[in-house]
Order: structure tokens, then sequence, then C-alpha cells
């Protein structure tokens, strides 16, 4: 499953509207419910925040994959949010959060969300991609940025 | 002269396109008897990576591994139901690492002399290129490679075999 293949203008929001760590989970999470890909918000929601007391998944970088397998979705779901100005995620490097994907996957999905990651992870490792993400002016720039990467 | 083909092997990654070219496989072995091996590789190179990205922690990673594992042993099986269900039998393999090195390994370690893998992903960007495993092993295997094509003639060819 490529990630271009999950990615449509309505799941991209940019720039988010959240200051802080908690905001930003249930916006992005909300991302996907106006999107009409989720039911559950309440259940996806927790999910994502189960993992993220774990260990933040703030990168560093800038760069955040907030993560999650749930039964509430039945197949793999990718909402992307920006935050130009930054955002403090509990990352590793202590810096500001400006780019975020969250993937949210079905239990009995783990090929394809391991797929998905991994092809986030090698997008992550383009500084210079990645602040052409934060300058995008709207959702579909960011969608012809990374279908054209 | 011998057989042109003696070991064909489908190379299963639970894509409806790999199920397709376990159905091809099947017809070919059953019209040129030809041993038949399924591969299923559990790609523990990705979430080694992901791991050192520090996406994965490493509780996460062990279950991930134990969840792809399962969906290895799932697909296998089914593709062995579609080969008995003809009257074949078919070797059923699962490795681990890095999934077109590993398909190369077994190409060599089972003297494989046919691989047959599904439709490839259609290319839409550069990444796809350097990063999609079945079209680098069809481009680094040392034997012929076989794509399928055409699900629905795939699956007539399939069920007419007796």
């Amino acid at each position: 499953m490529a990630l271009i293949d999950l990615l449509v203008p309505e799941v991209v929001k940019t720039p988010l509207e959240a200051k802080d760590k908690p905001d930003v989970l249930r916006e992005l999470v909300q991302i996907l419910k106006d999107a009409g890909q989720i039911d559950d918000l309440d259940t996806v929601l927790k999910a994502v925040q189960e993992r993220e007391d774990k260990q933040s998944t703030g990168l560093g970088a800038g760069v955040a994959v907030p993560h999650c397998k749930t039964p509430a979705v039945k197949s793999l779901k990718l909402a992307i949010g920006i935050a130009p100005e930054g955002i403090d995620f509990d990352s590793l490097d202590h810096e500001p959060t400006t780019l975020f994907f969250l993937l949210v996957a079905a239990p009995d999905q783990s090929g394809p969300h391991v797929e998905a990651l991994a092809e986030i992870a090698r997008l992550a490792r383009s500084k210079a991609f990645c602040q052409a993400l934060v300058r995008a002016q709207s959702a579909q720039e960011v969608v012809d940025l990374i279908k054209g990467e | 002269m011998g057989k042109p083909i003696n070991k064909i092997m489908v190379y299963v990654d639970g894509t409806e396109q790999s199920v397709t070219a376990a159905q091809y496989a099947i017809c070919l072995a059953s019209f040129s008897g030809a041993e038949l091996i399924a591969l299923y590789v559990v790609n523990t190179r990705a979430m080694e990576d992901l791991l050192k990205a520090r996406i994965f922690l490493s509780d996460e990673e062990a279950e991930y591994e134990h969840d792809l594992e399962a969906d290895a042993e799932r697909y296998l099986k089914y593709v062995g139901e579609l080969a008995a269900k003809k009257g074949l039998t078919i070797a059923r393999k699962q490795r681990k690492g890095s999934v077109h090195k590993e398909i190369i390994d077994a190409i060599h370690d089972e003297q494989v002399d046919l691989l047959v893998i599904g439709e490839l992903s259609r290319i839409r960007s550069r990444r796809d290129e350097f990063y999609d495993e079945a079209e680098r092993a069809m481009r680094t295997a040392p034997c012929s490679v076989l794509i399928v094509k055409d699900e629905d003639r795939v699956w007539e060819l399939y069920e007419s075999l007796v």
C-alpha cells in the first residue's frame, strides 16, 4: 500500500489550529472523522493517545508520526497536519514539531501499516522536502508535493 | 533435453495481485509438471528501520513482527489450499529480512528457474522506483521472471483446471 494511495486533500490540514500536543492529536483524528474515514473518533483518539503515552512519536527535526492499531478502522487511514509555527510535541530533540503524519491501522493489517510507516520515515529524512511541505499554502499543494516527490 | 522449467517459485505478499500470481503459478505447474514453491518474506528490514528512526518502540517492533509472521502463515496456507484444490502440492517457505534480497537468496537456495510475481504497482513517483520490493526483485533475479496480469483470465484458467 503506497502512501499516495491514501492521500487526498480532505485528509490534509494546513495550518492546524491546535496549540498543544493533546489538541494536535484530537485535531488530526478529527480530520479523519470530517473526511468520513472513521466513525468512532473517541476510540481512535484513545488508541493514538495510549501509544503516545508510551513514548512521544515526535522524531525530531520537526516531524511526528503518531500511529496506532485499532479495530475502529477496517483499513489503513492517513491524516497529515501542518503547523508552520511549530508545536511542543515532547520531541526527542526538544524542538517544536511542524509536520504531523497520523496513521491508524486495523489490527490485522500490519503489513500495509509497516510499509506506510517506512515510507513516511523515508520522506522525513529529506529536510528540504519537509520544509517544502511546511511552506505549502494548501492541502492540494501538500498532496501535489508528495505525489510529485 | 530436460524440462524448460523444473521449479517455479511464486512470491506471495497478501495482495490480490500475489494471489492471482499464485493461481497462475499453479496452472503453470499443472501444465509443466514443475515443482512449486510459495515464498512470503516478513519485512524485518523495514521494522528495523522504523526502530532506528524511533517510530517504533522495541516492544512494538516485536508485536508487529509477530503479526507479520501470522500473516505469512495465513497467506501461505491459503495458497497451499489453492494448490491442493487442483491436486498439487506447494512447498511453503517463510523468510525474514529485506524482501528483495530474501527473494533472490531463495531463488539461489531452492534452485528456482522461474520466479512468478503479481502485477507491479503503477510507478507514480521516483520514490516508487527505488522502494518497490517486487520491482527490485524482478530487476535483480538471476532466473526468468514472469509478471502475472489479467486477474479475470487467470481466474478462468485456474477454475478450468481439473
